[in-house]
Formats: structure tokens, sequence, C-alpha cells
């Protein structure tokens, strides 16, 4: 199945060299173990210009990226309404807004699109996740598993 | 008393630069620097790996030219197991060529349009919160949308051959791991998925159409800003002194096209070139030695490269080389802003090799590996986007890395981009009572020209997140200002 033949598309943000700064990868990776294969799944140290143009092909995006703010769930889930373009001195720091907003703007395309962040507790040069940062992955997947695996869902609980 | 401007950063990113601007009570400019104020340390923790990680663990140093440092360094290790560059098998030899074209594409097409054009086409002292690839995309959408597909293509080649966009991995000591299909090949060829490779010629020559109208019209303008006196160095083909990104000559011409470095050899760079430390940076300023710390820097980067070459061998990037030389009555060219010209001629040689490649029947070669007899020592030069890339290992009898040297491109252009941002402090700021937002933008417009890379950084678009402050001659804080 091509990427384009799935409507829905995950794009995970981080690096998972940074411990919990891999919150993003760690969630594609266990999608991808979990054979969830309706949603496309890119990975991205960052998001990039071209990445308006990706996702202008979906119905649906979502971007998962760590947070370091504590949320009480250990994640917070939410759709990105309406948008406008964070502006950012750097290629390397481009928000989600901005991407949204150059679909838009270049492709006529405004894709439904939602954030989820993960809390992490830890981000230095190392590899893997802290104790914390998979408890809380685990309560995000479990989340995203139960209540949001189809863009229907997610468009119905949220409304 | 005296006043300091400081900008920090002038990016952000892992590296971050600085500027500092000295004036005095009458706002006249006594000094200005460009300083790099991170430390990575790359070349130290490096030793005592085994020399076979020096490709992959280097390329890490930065996210924008990871192909560059995993091709520089795969050339010198490529010696230390005995293969020299003409050693390699012909099919290795031209997938990491096409591998670096690939790169060199996608990195110019950022540069020009993410970056550069902005300030090209809304101008230097537009406002700010138009000034971003946002701001093209909403008034210049085709052009945006090329700019997006070209980056993508260049991004595309580079996937297919280390497997990824970002930090894969390709070349092997002596050669590369693995050949490339038929039906890989297919999908830059038939454009279903993606524009052609044709598509990317016919767009770069549209751009160039852009820029070359952009030259005519604000040439006075454009020929001035930042233009100084340098020495120019980088590759040239060892067969016919022509263009040359993957394995050449050494040379080097001064401001007027004497040559100071005349086709030397990889081997030999270390003969010929010195590093100065400076208190205030932690980037090191290379010179040749002959000439001296102060006559002996040179740019580096497609305006030097157009400058050294005796020509290019592809049609249509020859044709407008010429155009190019000829703006200048066939002189060395010196003119700063001329880099972003010479960027995109770069970018059609690299499409138009792309191309011969992508039909070339030896990509799909199984021959790929070569092994000779092992040294201790090896130095893998290559033209990075940017500029000439230096790699040097020595590794011991148990394989590992007793020493490593970089001199990247960013380096070379040090002393350039401080030549540039004194033009600047000298031309626009000097004597005027004000500092403005857009005579700030003029200081980041002359070092973006060089599109440096300080361990990745410099990618900035449009608005910086400037912080300047004033200083008196006591280093007490007086001002500080934020855009």
């Amino acid at each position: 199945m091509s990427l384009e033949s799935r409507r829905k598309l995950i794009v995970g943000i981080g690096n998972p060299g940074r411990q919990d700064d891999g919150l993003g990868w760690a969630f594609l990776d266990s999608l991808g173990d979990s054979g969830s294969g309706e949603f496309a799944l890119e990975y991205r140290y960052q998001l990039q210009i071209e990445d308006a143009e990706l996702i202008s092909r979906f119905e649906t995006v979502v971007f998962v990226d760590a947070d370091r703010f504590t949320h009480p769930d250990g994640f917070e889930f939410s759709r990105i309404g309406s948008t406008r373009a964070v502006y950012s001195f750097s290629s390397h720091v481009l928000a989600p807004e901005t991407v949204i907003e150059l679909a838009r703007t270049l492709y006529r395309r405004s894709p439904d699109c939602f954030i989820l962040t993960i809390s992490g507790s830890s981000f230095d040069l190392e590899i893997g996740l802290t104790e914390s940062g998979r408890i809380n992955l685990d309560k995000a997947l479990g989340f995203f598993r139960n209540e949001m695996s189809r863009a229907s869902e997610i468009a119905h609980t949220l409304g | 008393m005296l006043r300091k401007l400081v900008i920090d950063p002038v990016t952000r990113v892992e590296g971050h630069g600085k500027v500092t601007i000295h004036l005095d009570d009458d706002n006249h400019v006594k000094d200005a620097f460009f300083h790099i104020v991170e430390f990575r340390g790359f070349e130290r923790f490096i030793q005592g790996h085994p020399y076979w990680e020096a490709p992959v663990m280097v390329q890490r140093l930065c996210g924008i030219c990871p192909v560059s440092h995993h091709l520089a360094a795969a050339k010198a290790i490529d010696q230390i197991v005995g293969i020299d560059p003409e050693d390699l098998s012909v099919p290795a030899g031209k997938i990491r060529r096409l591998l670096h074209f690939g790169q060199v594409f996608q990195s110019h097409a950022l540069h020009f349009f993410y970056l550069a054009s902005p300030d090209l086409l809304f101008g230097f002292d537009s406002d700010p919160l138009k000034r971003n690839v946002v701001g093209v995309a909403a008034e210049y959408p085709e052009m945006a949308k090329k700019g997006i597909l070209m980056r993508k293509f260049g991004q595309e080649i580079i996937k297919l051959i280390t497997g990824k966009k970002i930090h894969g991995i390709a070349a092997t000591p002596g050669g590369v791991h693995k050949h490339i299909s038929a039906r890989e090949i297919s999908y830059f060829l038939d454009g279903k998925e993606i524009p052609t490779i044709d598509t990317m010629i016919e767009w770069t020559l549209e751009t160039l159409e852009f820029i070359k109208a952009y030259f005519e019209s604000n040439r006075g303008f454009l020929d001035s800003f930042a233009a100084y006196p340098s020495g120019h160095l980088g590759l040239v083909n060892k067969k016919n002194g022509y263009l040359e990104l993957y394995d050449g000559f050494l040379r080097a011409t001064d401001s007027e096209g004497t040559r100071t470095l005349n086709d030397v050899q990889n081997v030999e760079y270390a003969d010929y070139f010195y590093e100065r430390v400076e208190r205030w940076t932690y980037l090191k300023f290379p010179y040749l030695k002959h000439l001296g710390r102060e006559k002996g820097w040179n740019r580096v980067g497609p305006l030097a490269r157009i400058n050294i070459c005796d020509g290019i061998e592809t049609p249509l990037a020859e044709n407008e080389r010429k155009i190019f030389k000829n703006a200048t009555g066939g002189k060395t060219n010196n003119m700063t802003m001329h880099t972003h010209w010479a960027r995109l001629i770069e970018a059609l040689y690299c499409a138009e090799m792309m191309r011969n490649l992508l039909n070339d029947s030896d990509l799909l070669s199984s021959d790929l590996l070569r092994k000779g007899e092992r040294r201790n020592r090896g130095v893998g030069i290559i033209e990075a986007p940017r500029g000439t890339l230096i790699h040097e290992y020595e590794v011991d009898d148990k394989d590992r890395i007793t020493r490593c040297n970089l001199i990247v491109s960013t380096t070379h252009n040090n002393e350039p981009m401080n030549q540039a941002v004194r033009w600047v402090a000298n031309h626009v700021m000097d004597g005027k009572p004000e500092i403005t937002e857009g005579m700030f933008n003029q200081v980041e417009v002359a070092i973006r020209a060089y599109d440096p890379c300080l361990s990745c950084a410099t990618h900035a678009m449009g608005q910086m997140p400037l912080e300047i402050s004033l200083y008196d001659s006591a280093g007490e804080l007086i001002e500080t200002r934020q855009r």
C-alpha cells in the first residue's frame, strides 16, 4: 500500500538520541510494531517546509511530539484549529501551524490536523526514554488506540 | 564612549553565531566581528573509534549537509583501506557522485527558495513579518511550489542511495554498500510520482532567468553590496580544470585571478594550509601558508568554484557560466551577492549530472567494493554545498583513529564573512544615529550569501530573533533591543 493510498498521516517529531525527545518516534515505532496499517507514518527530526506538500495529500494528520510541560494525563491531544503561521527564525524550528498554513496557501488543502504532545522529563544526550517518559508514552498510545484510531472517530469525538 | 552592538544569535540551532559591532560616540564603526560561539569537539571525541565508524559518526556534525561529511570521511577512509578515488569501482564512484549531486541540488534549492529569496523578492528593508518563506508562498506560490519540489527531488535521491533523507548510510570503506535497481531509477524519470529530472533542469533554468533579470535591474546595488577582494579556493577536475564537486585538485586564485595554489593533490593539503586561532571565536581562520594570515585567506563555495574553474562539462551550465563570466568581462568576480547567481549555475550543473547518471547503466552494477594495501593516513576533500570540506584521519595498527582534522566550508569562509560584516557596518551603519531593523538584516544578508553552516545553522528564514545590546566602553550594558 503506497503512502498516498492511506488517507491518514502521523508525523513523529524528535531526536531519539536525546532521551525523551524521542517520544514522537517511539510512538510511531509502537504503532508500527502493532501493525497499525491504516496510518502512514513519517519520522522527522523537525518539520520542514516541504512537509506542506506531504500533508496536503492527506485528509487527517496527527503530529506527535515530546513536551517539556508536565500534562496531568501524561499527554495532551488537541485539534489544531484555525491556524496562523508561527514565524520562526530558523528552518529547524518550524511549527505545525506554519506547515499547515503553507499547505493551505500553496496547495489549497486543509487536512484535519491534530497534535499529540507527550510529557518528557529529561532531554540529555542519551539514547532511550526515561521511565516516566515510557509511562507517558503508554498512556498516550492507550488513548490513541482506544479512542482515536480512526479519523472519523477523531472528528466525531472532538466535534 | 565606545558603544558595542551585539547581534546574538545570528541564528540558532546548536551552532550559534554572534555579531558585535563597536561604535564610538559619533556612531562611527570602530570594528566588527562575526563570532562562532559553539564548540563541538568532533575532532577529539572521534579518537579511539575504529576507522570504519568515521563516515557514520561525523555526518552527525550536521543535519543539513550530512552527506558531505559522510562522503568526505568515506574518501579519507577509502585510503586507509588502500583505495584512492580513481581506484573505486566505476559503479561505486558514480553512485557516490549521484548522491553528492542530489545533496548539493537540494541544499542549493533550500538556500535559494527558502532563505535567500525573501530578501531578494521583498527587499532587505521590508517588513520582517512578510520577509520569510510564508510571505514568498503567499505572493509567489508557483515559485515556492517549484522550490519545494526541487528540494524534494534532491532529498529523494539521497533517500534512494542512503535509505534516509538525513543521516543515512551509503559509503563503506572502498565503495558503497548497495547498487540501485532499474525500478528505483524509473521513479526519477517517469514523472508518475514526482516531477522528472528534465523538469528539474527546466525549473532551474527558469530560476536562473529570474536571477539574471533581477541582477540586471539591481546591478549597481548588488555589485557593490558586501563586495571586497578576496582569494578563491576550491577543487577542479584533475583532467581539464573544470568545475568539480566530488574529487579533484585543490586550486586557489587571488582576487585578480592569479593562481596562488596550483592544482595540488588532496593528500598534500597540510603542506599548504595553516589554521589560526583567535581568542574571540571558536572558529579557526585557515589561510595559505606562503601568503600569510593577512593575504592567504580564501572564499569557498559557489562563487569561488565558478571563479577558479576553467569550464563546466554539462552544456547548459557551461552556457550559464559564460554569461556569468561575461558580466565581469571575464575577470574574477569578488561580488558577494553574485554568490546567489553562481549557486544556481551549480544547481543546474548538478541537475544535468543527475540526468546523465540516472540514465547510466553502470548504476545497476553490483561491482561495488575494492580493497588495497592498508595505510595509516587518509585525506578526503570534497566540495560541499558551501565550499571545500577537508577530512583527515590517522589510524593506528589496531584500526583506531588517533588523529582527526576537519576544515569545514564555513571555516574557510570565516574571514570572508567577517569582511562582509565589516563592509555592512562601515557602509550601512557608520555614522547613523539609529540602527534600524533593516540595517541589522543587511548584516544577515551579507552573512547569508555564504549559506554558512554553523553546525547546520544560519538556515534562518526571514525574521531572526535578534537581541541587540549596547555596551559602553567600560563594558556596562546601557540598552537592549529585541525585534
